[in-house]
């Protein structure tokens, strides 16, 4: 019987953590090259169940299966399929159409993103918008000259007919399994990267979030429901407790 | 229990940032007529609190947006335009040096080429008293007709910026140099990377009204979504309170 309250109440724990994540999809539902968290519940540790006995003889009785002791959530993965390409028509922001990851440069150590909101710092750096800066294939920061910059679809910057550097992009095979997140939009790669192939620079877009907000809403109203009934199981359980104490006991 | 308390934090934050977003573009309609404006565009950034903790959203920065407005001829001599990149520079009140890209000057009662708010162009020289028809050149010469005789009377220069999206914004169309954005680097119009000028035009609003406004249509949306998930994370909130009955 405690068994079942703690399960029904291990249930209420993961549908907590389901909302948490939606709800923090949901925050960035509009930041450019966000990926949305998903997460799954599996089955708990499950024990063995036997017929019951009286107590007084040591030996087990009869087994019957097994009895599941709740729900778990799962690992975190990252959903890694594209976001709606948007036009902005402004000349520092850049989307990937395809796969590949920007390298940015952070305190922390080397990361990558999808998020391509650039802009040109005030030592000519070209940098993300959190200021960090974008590196090219060899490690190293793109400085722009002064003057508008035009970026190819391979990466290649320009400024004035002139080239300055090349943005490297960089793709997994599995990024689901490849990549962790680690700081606020962005990756970090647990090796060298994997994949043969990388998309297209598109200058004057931007990748969008790939939120998907119908299902957001519906996975919402799930957890909701699923919240509900373990609670409910709780109470049961509960009230089950409260009358084998109150009824078992009694004497004629 | 704690992270009830989480979820509810995370919404609100996202509630709050949609509030700043659509303060943001609000203003950018207001400015939909606005000579000379830029249209701003709040970046917000995923929130990531101690040790990645999912904590929401977050407003990072405003950035202006460099788009052209579109050019607007008028029958005013000292309306200029920029074509290209730059600014004009002029002086406040308090002596400080401000940036523009809104060319409507005038000439004051002392003869002195000012902004509608009364704040000087700066450049090289003086309209001398009883100058007529005061002219600037696409290079930036400054010259009018002194006794009947077309006189050159100084050069104007503009000012470029690493990062023009990071200057601060000071009101009436006017700017001011930030760290993020680099200090002032001035030349002649039309040569190097600066624009050149173009008389008896203005610079229009580069406010795109059709993209504002599928903004604002985004913007709602995602603030209902986080209230919706708002009210839910109290909804799971008071279910766990009710658990035991009385």
């Amino acid at each position: 019987m405690i068994k079942g309250l703690y399960a029904a109440a291990s249930a209420m724990v993961a549908q907590i953590n389901q909302q948490k994540l939606l709800t923090h999809n949901a925050a960035n539902m509009n930041t450019p090259g966000f990926k949305q968290t998903l997460s799954s519940l599996s089955e708990w540790w499950t024990t063995p169940a036997y017929t019951a006995t009286d107590g007084i003889d040591t030996t087990y009785g009869n087994w019957l299966g097994n009895l599941g002791l709740g729900v778990e959530s799962l690992p975190e993965i990252s959903d890694f399929s594209s976001g709606a390409l948007e036009s902005t028509g402004e000349i520092y922001d850049v989307a990937i159409s395809g796969e590949g990851f920007f390298r940015v440069k952070t305190p922390d150590g080397e990361r990558l993103t999808r998020d391509g909101r650039f802009n040109r710092d005030a030592k000519g750096n070209l940098v993300t918008v959190d200021g960090y800066q974008i590196l090219n294939s060899a490690g190293q920061p793109i400085v722009l000259p002064d003057g508008t910059p035009s970026f190819a679809q391979d990466g290649t910057v320009t400024v004035n007919g002139v080239n300055a550097g090349k943005i490297a992009l960089v793709s997994f095979k599995d990024p689901e399994t490849e990549l962790t997140r680690d700081g606020e939009n962005m990756f970090l790669a647990a090796g060298a990267p994997t994949g043969e192939s990388v998309g297209t620079i598109e200058q004057g877009y931007l990748e969008m979030s790939n939120v998907d907000s119908a299902s957001l809403m519906t996975q919402m109203v799930t957890v909701a429901r699923a919240y509900e009934a373990a609670q409910k199981m709780v109470q049961n359980q509960d009230e089950l407790l409260g009358k084998s104490i109150s009824t078992l006991g009694k004497i004629g | 229990m704690s992270s009830l308390y989480q979820i509810l934090n995370i919404a609100r934050q996202s509630m709050m940032a949609r509030m700043q977003d659509l303060d943001n573009t609000s203003n950018n309609l207001a400015n939909v007529n606005t000579t000379g404006y830029k249209s701003s565009r709040a970046n917000f950034q995923e929130l990531l609190s101690n040790a990645n903790q999912m904590s929401g959203v977050e407003l990072r920065s405003t950035q202006l947006m460099q788009g052209a407005g579109a050019v607007q001829t008028t029958l005013n001599n000292l309306d200029l335009s920029i074509t290209g990149e730059g600014f004009f520079q002029v002086k406040l009140a308090n002596g400080t040096l401000a940036y523009t890209r809104s060319g409507q000057f005038g000439l004051d009662a002392q003869s002195r080429i000012v902004t509608p708010d009364g704040n000087q162009l700066v450049w090289s020289g003086t309209v001398p008293a009883g100058a007529q028809n005061v002219l600037v050149s696409n290079n930036g010469e400054v010259s009018a007709e002194v006794n009947g005789v077309r006189t050159t009377l100084g050069t104007l220069q503009l000012a470029r910026f690493s990062n023009p999206g990071a200057l601060l914004v000071k009101g009436n169309s006017l700017y001011a140099p930030s760290d993020a954005s680099g200090t002032a680097t001035t030349g002649a119009p039309g040569t190097g990377n600066f624009g050149s000028l173009r008389a008896n035009s203005l610079e229009q609003s580069n406010v795109n009204v059709a993209l504002e406004m599928t903004h604002l249509i985004t913007v709602q949306r995602s603030f209902q979504v986080s209230s919706k998930a708002f009210q839910q994370a109290d909804t799971m909130m008071q279910e766990a309170i009710q658990m035991r009955k009385a």
